[in-house]
């Protein structure tokens, strides 16, 4: 017996993991409709858990996950160090790595290349080091979630609910999906490779029902990134690049897209293309919601 | 899609503006206007221009020129300490400009500097840290030797430093001045992987031999002159078809420091690159035209 996990981590074997890579702390999205969001993530099995104490910022949970929802509009800083304009489709704004030292892995990336982003804390707030990753994208390190979490000192908990509630169906992280532009592969790679030890995996390893693309696989074997260029025939299409989405592993995809449509969720049903299947599945997306992936993967 | 080497047309060749006087718009519209379809920019045409930054960036996103790339990155490798940070904050307002620009390579030369270590694990540590600076913004870096270099002036000793770095983004660029200043063979470029040239500069010069460090500077600085007005045009004949037939399939463009042509009418110049490049697309590549200077029936233009 093997899951597409248990493939992943044997074919890796042990990674050197320079920064001490333990998984995600927090995913962060950024919207001007942080409530139609929330709505999107309360139907995918996220509770409202926190909210920040001095901007317009919510902490959503469930199991190990945590995603931020940042309605804030820093208009204070301009130029490289300013944040994106917030609009009403949610970006996938910043990944936070759960990391064994966060000054010394944001000094050792810095040293190798790595942007700094200039954050500006309030009184009291947490300084979290960050750098930019791709198109508007930040990459945060993030060391205190052992002892005590860095929700503790910016956050205060919404009263009379779960601070932890449990996850839907086994759902976790699995992965970010990025956009990358025609013959960017090598570069992506040698960027996660670098910076923070990721690995390509394979080109016959696939996950999900999306298997366009190539994808690494962090040297702590819980996430994986995968990279996609655009199509052959939409060659004229944005070359944008930047994250497009997050992807939840569960143990049974097609019990999951049951309960989750049991609670609202729509999936892309194509009879040609994408569709939900055993592998995995692709919530619809809206105009206040983006799309996520649930992947097959046992955990 | 890659044209294949008998397709090869006069698209591939592009003036560089540090050939030209005058302001940024005059020097877009004399090179578009000479029958160009890309230029070669430098941050100095850029930043000095009097409605500032944004100005320049539109006009040449509005110029319907390509830009072939973005010069120039100096002194950047071997440096430690503050030295180093000085330079990696220069190297990012390069890339930011470059960025803007539309500009898919930077040109970085090698270290003049007398404080610059010999070291090439250094070197090579200090390449692979510009080009990932470079990488998120989908800007490629092109290592150059230059003639003068402290360590590295010649363009096996950059390829080698390259090859080191090894980085996906990261690759070579070859100046016709500085392989002749320093009478560096052809077999030179043997090793070099073609796909890892990112930018190949031509310019031709009026003497033989450069024999001191100084003699190459300023000859460099101030005497270059378009391919085929010089008295190198056969050895830059061997090098466009050696390059040519290693494979190469990326530009080519036309680094021509020259006084005189800093003060003489941009269309002029314009024309005499022009023609540089028709001797280059249709002699050196294809088939046989007169020098430039010589008398033409007809140009294409």
């Amino acid at each position: 017996m093997s899951t597409p996990m248990m493939a992943a981590r044997e074919a890796l074997g042990e990674l050197p993991n320079p920064l001490g890579l333990q998984g995600v702390e927090f995913i962060e999205y950024a919207t001007s409709r942080p409530q139609a969001l929330g709505q999107a993530l309360e139907r995918m099995g996220f509770q409202p858990v926190a909210r920040h104490r001095s901007r317009e910022v919510l902490l959503y949970r469930q199991g190990d996950m945590n995603i931020i929802v940042n309605a804030h509009q820093d208009t204070e800083r301009t130029g490289l160090h300013a944040p994106p304009t917030l609009t009403e489709t949610p970006v996938l704004a910043a990944i936070a790595f759960r990391v064994g030292n966060a000054a010394a892995a944001y000094r050792r990336v810095l040293e190798l290349g790595a942007w700094a982003v200039h954050t500006e804390v309030e009184v009291m707030e947490l300084n979290i080091p960050a750098i930019h990753g791709v198109g508007t994208s930040r990459i945060y390190f993030v060391d205190r979630w052992k002892e005590f979490s860095i929700y503790d000192v910016d956050f205060v908990p919404i009263p009379t609910v779960n601070p932890r509630p449990p996850a839907l169906q086994g759902l976790h992280l699995f992965g970010v999906v990025q956009y990358i532009g025609l013959g960017r592969g090598a570069d992506w790679i040698h960027f996660y490779s670098e910076l923070f030890g990721f690995a390509e995996l394979a080109p016959d390893q696939s996950f999900g029902v999306l298997t366009h693309g190539r994808i690494l696989a962090s040297p702590c074997g819980t996430l994986h990134w995968q990279l996609i260029e655009p199509l052959v025939d939409a060659l004229d299409a944005d070359p944008e690049e930047l994250l497009q989405r997050v992807a939840f592993g569960t143990p049974d995809v097609l019990a999951t897209v049951n309960a989750l449509r049991a609670r609202g969720v729509e999936f892309v049903e194509s009879p040609t293309g994408v569709h939900t299947g055993t592998r995995g599945a692709l919530t619809r997306a809206d105009a206040g919601s983006p799309s996520f992936e649930l992947v097959l993967d046992a955990r | 899609m890659r044209r294949t080497a008998m397709q090869r047309n006069v698209a591939d060749f592009g003036m560089d503006t540090i050939s030209l006087a005058g302001p940024l718009e005059a020097k877009l519209a004399a090179v578009k206007e000479a029958g160009f379809g890309q230029i070669m920019l430098a941050a100095r045409d850029i930043v000095g221009h009097p409605e500032g930054i944004e100005a320049a960036v539109h006009a040449v996103r509005s110029s319907g020129l390509r830009v072939t790339g973005f010069q120039v990155l100096r002194d950047f490798e071997g440096l430690s300490g503050h030295l180093h940070s000085y330079k990696v904050d220069i190297a990012k307002q390069m890339i930011l400009m470059a960025r803007d620009l539309g500009a898919p390579v930077l040109l970085a030369c090698s270290s003049t500097s007398s404080h610059a270590t010999a070291d090439a694990d250094a070197i090579a540590r200090d390449l692979r840290k510009l080009a990932l600076l470079a990488l998120p913004h989908g800007i490629r870096v092109a290592f150059e030797g230059l003639s003068w270099g402290r360590h590295i002036n010649e363009v096996h000793q950059a390829w080698a430093a390259v090859e080191q770095a090894d980085c996906p983004n990261l690759g070579l660029a070859i100046d016709s001045y500085h392989q002749f200043a320093t009478s560096t063979p052809l077999s030179a470029l043997e090793d070099v992987d073609p796909e890892k040239i990112y930018l190949v500069q031509l310019s031709d010069f009026m003497w033989q031999e450069t024999r001191t460090v100084q003699e190459r500077i300023d000859t460099a600085r101030h005497f270059r002159v378009f391919p085929g007005e010089g008295v190198h045009s056969q050895a830059l004949a061997e090098l466009v078809r050696t390059l040519d037939g290693m494979g190469y399939q990326g530009d080519y463009s036309f680094e021509v420091f020259n006084d005189d042509y800093q003060q003489l009418p941009l269309p002029y110049v314009a024309q005499r690159a022009w023609n540089s490049a028709l001797w280059l697309a249709e002699g050196v590549l294809q088939r046989a035209v007169p020098l430039p200077g010589h008398p033409r029936i007809k140009t294409l233009a």
